[in-house]
C-alpha cells in the first residue's frame, strides 16, 4: 500500500508541475519567433492528421495552400461577378473564329519561388501534361516567351474557365521528371503563387511570402493553415482570437461576431435540390419518374419555411433556371422563372395530380387504382440541414396528400445510389457554375450525354437524375459552339423552359457558406461594395487572392 | 505449467479468430469505396471531367481485389500481415496505415493510459478509505461520483471545454500541442513536453472524472465485504494499529476484483478514447477510426481494428498471468 501511495504522490507532483509548466507555457507569446501578428492563421477545412499532399492534380485530397496561394491558374474568374477575369500568370487571351484554337499571352519576366523563369514552355508543358489533356486536345505550343496556343478538335468556348481558371500552371523543369502524377505527393512544391511552403505537420502547415512573386511578396509574411476536426472548435479559436480566418456554417453568427473584431459574410449560390431518379427509360423505378408528381411536389414544399427553418434563414431563393441571379441576369429567358414558388400551394399540387389521373384514397394521399404511392428521400445522416429540410418536405408534402418519406443514410450508403441512380429521390447539393453563365450547369447535370443507365455510374458529368431531353441536349450543344450572345439566350431560354416544367431536379434553396475573418488584425478583406473575390478560405484561387490583398494591421 | 499452456493457446485461437473476423467485417459494409471517391472527385474538380486515366487509377487502389475470390483476398490479406504490410490509407493516399497508426497511437496510449492509471488508483485508494469509514460523511462521495460516471462523456468534455477553454482561457481548444508555437510538428524539447502535457491535462481529466466513479463504488463495496472476513476480525482482535489491518489486510484483498477489472480496462485504452480525441481533435488512433469509417477506408480500418484486438487481447493475457500469479485459487479452477 506504501508503494502505490507514494507512486499516486509523486504522479500529484507531476500534475502539478504540469500545469505549472503548461500555464508558463500558454502565457501570451513573449516574443517567440513565430507568435507575431504577422501570421494569419485560416482553417485548413481537413481534419488532422493532415495529408502531405501538394499535388495539383489531387484535386480531392491536396491540401488547400496548393491550390491559388502556390499553384495559379492562369486566370481568376470571380464567381461572385460578370466581370471579365483578372490576369494572374496569363495576361490576355483570344480565341479563334471556331474556337478551336485558343491563343494565350502571358506576362513577361515571371518567376517560379526557386529562381528559375516562368515562360510559355511551362504553359505549353502544362496544358499536355497528365489529366490536362482533355478527349478534344490536340497540342500546346510555345512559339516565344509568353506566347502560348493551344489547339483542340472542339470549339472550346464554354470551357474558358476550366483550361484558364482551373488549370494550375507547372514547371516543366520539375514535372518532365515525374511519370506518376497521380501517386505524386509533391512534398517541396515549386510553384508560381504570392506563397511558398515553409514548414509541415500533421497537424498544421505554414506558408511564407514568395520574394519571387510577380507583383512583390504579400503584405501578410505567413500563413498557417490549422487542421480541426470539429466547427465547434474552430468556432471556439475564432472567438478566442486564436484563428483569423474560417469558412463554417455557424447557425448564430452574432455570437461570433458579437465583439466586433470578426465580421462575416454569407454567400448563396449553390443550389440544395431534390434530385430524382427522374427517367423510366433509364431504368429509374418509383411514382416520381412521373412529372406530374414531380410537378406537384414542387408546389406543395413550403420554401420560405425550409430556409427558415432548416439553414437557420441563412439560405438564398433558388431559381428553377438553375441561373444565379441577378449574377446571369442576361441569360434569363423568361422572368418568371427567377425563383421558385416560396409558399406551399396544396390545392394547386392536388389539381396537377387530379389532372394526372390520380386519386386520393381513404386516408387522403394520392395514388393510383385505390392505393397511394410512397417516395423514398434520403439524405446523409448527421447532415442536419439536408435532415431537417426532409423531414420539412415530407411535412409539407403530406398535407398536400403526397406520401414521401425521410430517412437518413451513412455517407457510404449516400453517396453510392446517387451515382448508379438506385434511388428515388434524394436531398443532393449541385455546384453552381463558377463563371456568369449558366453553361456547365446544363452541360454538367441536364445534358443526355453526362448521365447513364441505371446501375452505371455517369463517365462524364453528374446528370445523376438520369434526365434525358432531346431539345436540351441540341440546344447545350448549339450554345458550346458559339459566342454569339443572342444566339446562346436563344439557346438557354429554350433550356430553361424544358427543365423548369419536366424538374428532373427540384430545386429547393441555394446553400449559403459563411466566411468569417478578422478585421482587427488584418485589413483589405472584401466587403459588400467590392466584392473582388469570395472570402472563403477554401474556395480555390479566390482564398490566394484575398491572401495577396491583405495586409496586417499595425 | 499447464495452465499457462491452456491460457496460450486460448489466446493464438482468439487471436486467429480476431484477425479473420477483422478482414471479414468492413467487406460486409455497405457502399463502394471507389465509387464515394470519384463523386467527391468530380464534386470537387468542378466540372472538368475525369480522365480515364484517373478513374481507372482510384478503382486499382480501392476497388483492388474485385475480381478475386474471398479466399484469395483472405490468404493475401495473412501474406501481407505477416509481412507487416497494413496497406494504404484511401482517404490519406498515399500515406501508409502503419504510418498512420505509428504517428497516433503514441498520443493515445500516453494520454488514455495515463488517464486510465490515474483513475484506477485514484478510486482504489480514495474507494479503501471511504469503506473503511463506511456509514460517515465519507460515504456521500459514492454518489457524487457516481453521477459524474453517468454524464454522457462528450458531454462533459465539451462543458469542460466551453467554461475552461473559452470562458476562463486556462486550457487550449484543440490539439496534442501548440500548433502555433510549434509549425513544424513535434521536436524533443522540454517546451513541446511542456505543450504537450498542458494540452492533455483537460482531455485526461475528462477521463478521470468519468471513470473514477466506478473504480471508488466497487473498491468501496469489497472494502465492506472484506472487513467482516473473519481474518480481519481476528487481526483487529489480535490489537494490530487500524492502519495496518486497513492496508495490510483488508485493502489487499479488496482490491483482487478491481484488478481484474484494471485489466479490461487497459484493454480499451486504444479503442475508448473515440469521443474525447473528436471533441478536442486529439492526434490519437480514436480519431482515425472514425475517420475510416466515415471514408469507407478499408485498409485504415483494418489496422485501426487490428491494433485495438491486439491491445485488448495483450493486456487480458497480461492481466490473467498476474492474476494467476496473484490469486493462486484461479489457477486450480481455471
Amino acid at each position: 500500500m506504501t508503494r502505490t501511495k507514494r507512486s499516486f504522490a509523486v504522479a500529484l507532483a507531476a500534475g502539478a508541475a504540469a500545469i505549472a509548466l503548461g500555464m508558463t507555457g500558454c502565457a501570451p507569446s513573449a516574443g517567440g519567433g513565430s507568435g507575431d501578428s504577422a501570421v494569419l492563421r485560416v482553417w485548413a477545412g481537413s481534419a488532422t492528421p493532415i495529408n502531405n499532399n501538394f499535388n495539383p492534380f489531387a484535386v480531392d485530397t491536396a491540401v488547400h495552400a496548393t491550390f491559388g496561394a502556390i499553384y495559379e491558374p492562369l486566370f481568376f474568374f470571380n464567381q461572385l461577378s460578370a466581370d471579365e477575369p483578372m490576369g494572374l500568370i496569363g495576361d490576355s487571351y483570344e480565341y479563334s473564329e471556331d474556337g478551336r484554337t485558343l491563343t494565350v499571352t502571358i506576362k513577361p519576366d515571371l518567376k517560379w519561388n526557386d529562381g528559375e523563369a516562368l515562360t510559355a514552355a511551362d504553359v505549353a508543358f502544362t496544358f499536355g501534361y497528365g489529366s490536362n489533356k482533355s478527349e478534344q486536345f490536340v497540342s500546346a505550343e510555345a512559339p516565344d516567351d509568353t506566347t502560348v496556343v493551344l489547339t483542340y478538335t472542339e470549339p472550346q468556348f464554354t470551357s474558358a474557365s476550366l483550361t484558364l481558371g482551373s488549370t494550375y500552371i507547372i514547371p516543366e523543369h520539375i514535372w518532365a521528371d515525374i511519370d506518376d502524377f497521380m501517386a505524386e505527393t509533391n512534398p517541396e512544391p515549386v510553384g508560381s503563387g504570392p506563397y511558398k511552403l515553409k514548414s509541415f505537420s500533421d497537424a498544421a502547415y505554414t506558408v511564407e511570402a514568395n520574394d519571387e512573386f510577380r507583383d512583390g511578396a504579400p503584405a501578410v509574411e505567413e500563413v498557417q493553415y490549422v487542421g480541426l476536426d470539429s466547427n465547434q472548435s474552430s468556432q471556439d479559436l475564432l472567438t478566442t482570437g486564436k484563428i483569423d480566418w474560417v469558412g463554417q456554417f455557424i447557425a448564430n453568427p452574432d455570437a461570433v461576431t458579437g465583439k466586433g473584431n470578426i465580421t462575416t459574410m454569407n454567400q448563396q449560390q449553390d443550389p440544395t435540390t431534390i434530385t430524382t431518379c427522374a427517367n423510366a427509360d433509364l431504368g429509374c423505378e418509383g411514382p416520381q419518374t412521373d412529372p406530374a408528381v414531380r410537378q406537384a411536389i414542387n408546389v406543395a414544399i413550403d420554401r420560405a419555411t425550409i430556409a427558415d427553418k432548416a439553414f437557420a434563414g441563412l439560405a438564398g431563393e433558388s431559381s428553377p433556371s438553375f441561373t444565379l441571379q441577378p449574377r446571369d441576369e442576361q441569360w434569363l429567358g423568361d422572368p418568371e422563372l427567377a425563383t421558385s414558388p416560396q409558399t406551399a400551394d396544396a390545392a394547386e399540387a392536388g389539381a396537377i395530380l387530379e389532372a394526372a389521373g390520380y386519386t386520393k384514397d381513404a386516408d387522403g394521399f394520392y395514388g393510383k387504382g385505390g392505393t397511394a404511392f410512397e417516395i423514398d428521400l434520403f439524405s446523409p445522416d448527421g447532415w442536419t440541414d439536408y435532415n431537417d429540410a426532409a423531414k420539412l418536405i415530407s411535412e409539407q408534402a403530406a398535407e398536400a396528400g403526397i406520401r414521401i418519406n425521410a430517412r437518413t443514410v451513412s455517407d457510404a450508403e449516400y453517396w453510392t445510389p446517387i451515382q448508379n441512380g438506385d434511388f428515388q429521390m434524394a436531398l443532393y447539393g449541385l455546384t453552381q457554375s463558377l463563371v456568369a453563365d449558366p453553361y456547365s450547369n446544363y452541360h454538367e447535370y441536364f445534358a443526355g450525354t453526362s448521365t447513364a443507365k441505371v446501375g452505371e455510374m455517369p463517365l462524364v458529368g453528374q446528370n445523376y437524375s438520369r434526365y434525358t431531353n432531346p431539345i436540351v441536349d441540341a440546344a447545350v450543344l448549339a450554345a458550346g459552339s458559339t459566342q454569339d450572345v443572342a444566339a446562346k439566350q436563344e439557346a438557354y431560354s429554350a433550356i430553361q423552359t424544358e427543365i423548369a416544367r419536366d424538374l428532373p431536379y427540384i430545386p429547393v434553396v441555394l446553400n449559403a457558406s459563411q466566411s468569417f475573418f478578422n478585421t482587427e488584425k488584418f485589413s483589405g478583406w472584401p466587403t459588400e461594395d467590392d466584392l473582388y473575390a469570395a472570402p472563403l478560405p477554401y474556395l480555390a484561387v479566390a482564398n490566394a487572392v484575398v491572401l495577396a490583398h491583405l495586409t496586417p494591421a499595425k | 505449467m499447464s495452465f499457462y499452456l491452456r491460457r496460450v493457446a486460448f489466446y493464438l485461437v482468439t487471436l486467429w479468430a480476431a484477425i479473420s473476423l477483422n478482414f471479414l467485417l468492413p467487406r460486409l459494409l455497405p457502399g463502394d469505396p471507389a465509387a464515394i471517391m470519384l463523386g467527391k472527385l468530380r464534386r470537387a474538380s468542378g466540372g472538368r471531367p475525369l480522365s480515364e486515366e484517373t478513374i481507372q487509377a482510384i478503382t486499382s487502389i480501392l476497388g483492388a481485389g474485385k475480381d478475386m475470390s474471398m479466399w484469395d483476398q483472405y490468404l493475401a490479406y495473412w501474406g501481407r500481415l505477416l509481412q507487416g504490410d497494413l496497406g494504404v490509407s484511401s482517404t490519406r493516399y498515399p500515406a501508409t496505415v502503419s504510418d498512420l497508426i505509428a504517428a497516433a497511437l503514441p498520443w493515445t496510449i500516453t494520454l488514455v493510459g495515463v488517464a486510465t492509471v490515474i483513475s484506477f488508483m485514484l478510486g482504489i485508494v480514495v474507494g479503501a478509505w471511504v469503506g473503511w469509514r463506511r456509514g460517515t460523511k465519507l460515504d456521500h462521495l459514492v454518489p457524487v461520483t457516481t453521477v459524474f460516471q453517468s454524464i454522457p462523456y462528450f458531454w462533459l468534455a465539451l462543458v469542460l471545454v466551453a467554461v475552461f477553454s473559452v470562458q476562463l482561457g486556462w486550457f487550449p481548444i484543440v490539439g496534442g500541442y501548440d500548433v502555433f508555437e510549434f509549425p513544424a510538428g513535434p521536436e524533443l524539447s522540454w517546451a513541446f513536453i511542456g505543450s504537450a502535457v498542458y494540452h492533455a491535462i483537460l482531455p485526461a481529466t475528462t477521463i478521470v472524472i468519468s471513470s473514477v466513479g466506478g473504480w471508488l463504488l466497487g473498491m468501496r463495496n469489497m472494502m465492506v465485504s472484506t472487513m467482516s472476513e473473519d481474518y480481519v476480525v481476528t487481526a483487529e482482535a489480535k490489537g494490530l494499529t487500524p492502519r495496518r489491518v486497513r492496508t495490510k489486510y483488508a485493502s489487499r484483498n479488496a482490491a483482487i476484483p478491481s484488478l481484474a477489472g484494471f485489466g479490461i480496462a487497459l484493454g480499451f485504452v486504444v479503442a475508448g478514447s473515440i469521443v474525447m480525441e473528436q471533441v478536442f481533435s486529439y492526434p490519437g488512433i480514436g480519431k482515425l477510426m472514425i475517420q475510416a469509417v466515415q471514408g469507407l477506408d478499408y485498409a485504415l480500418m483494418q489496422g485501426v481494428f487490428l491494433v485495438i484486438t491486439l491491445t485488448v487481447l495483450a493486456a487480458n493475457f497480461f492481466m490473467d498471468l498476474i492474476y494467476g500469479f496473484i490469486d493462486p485459487r484461479v489457477r486450480h479452477n481455471g
